[in-house]
């Protein structure tokens, strides 16, 4: 599965569009994570916890995305987007979507 | 009343402290490894177009690549800030938190096109991401971005 966030693809060209792929994933922070951010605020620097929160957060739901676009029978996903949104103290939204196309190599 | 201050007095002072000694050589240290960062990849292409600049086929497919970074404040940046909050005007000590932030960004999603065997990005995104609510209060400020770009193959050799 080709992924890209560009609308296409250089070498490849754009068959078929067969839509919309979403994933989305409302992750927490443990409270053991806020107690050590909390100390890491006193010297500053980056915060590893909440950093990983992000990534874990991020590969969830790109693979929920990617398994939508695979039982459309795609083989790219184009033009991904990502958002993210607080819903409420402690908890945040990370969405990921993109257009999932049939492409093919050129020449 | 009294017992308030003092307590405040002595978490506070102490906090500042740790904020001016730590924070600001972690910030030193940060800044330089960022400059470090730059110097050493400049060769590379890093653009925010959607079209490929130079594009050359490779023995790979262009492909997504993420990265995300969350940065603390410090009490001495609070301190700056609450300061700024009264008189108003730009609070530089929040600007250079923010700006390490989407640096850092940039410079993993480098590293890691870098690792994959490629050797130019394109459409470069940064979005700003939420951590809980920051509207809360006594929320810790902190900067935290999600950056993605598209890792491909270029010809052009900027360095």
């Amino acid at each position: 599965m080709i992924v890209t966030n560009t609308e296409t693809i250089s070498g490849y060209t754009i068959r078929q569009t067969l839509g919309i792929v979403q994933g989305n994933t409302v992750r927490a922070k443990h409270a053991g994570r806020d107690i050590a951010a909390s100390f890491k605020n006193l010297i500053g620097g980056e915060l590893k916890g909440y950093t990983e929160l992000l990534t874990e957060s991020r590969r969830e739901a790109m693979q929920r995305m990617l398994a939508q676009a695979q039982q459309l029978g795609a083989n790219a996903v184009v033009n991904v987007r990502f958002s993210t949104s607080s819903i409420t103290a402690g908890a945040s939204e990370l969405y990921v979507y993109g257009t999932a196309v049939i492409v093919s190599q050129q020449g | 009343m009294l017992e308030l201050f003092i307590g405040l007095l002595f978490f506070m002072v102490p906090a500042v402290v740790f904020g001016m000694i730590f924070g600001r050589t972690i910030e030193k240290r940060h800044l330089r490894r960022l400059d470090e960062h730059d110097s050493k990849y400049r060769g590379f292409l890093v653009t925010q177009v959607k079209s490929f600049p130079d594009a050359v086929p490779g023995n790979q497919p262009p492909t997504l690549i993420c990265s995300e970074v969350v940065i603390a404040s410090d009490y001495l940046k609070n301190f700056f800030a609450s300061w700024r909050n009264f008189f108003g005007g730009e609070v530089r000590s929040y600007s250079r938190m923010t700006e390490r932030a989407k640096r850092e960004v940039v410079a993993r999603l480098v590293t890691e096109a870098e690792a994959l065997g490629y050797n130019a990005i394109c459409n470069v995104r940064i979005e700003t991401a939420e951590i809980g609510n920051r509207r809360q209060k006594g929320a810790q400020a902190m900067s935290s971005c999600i950056g993605y770009a598209t890792a491909y193959h270029c010809s052009a050799n900027k360095g």
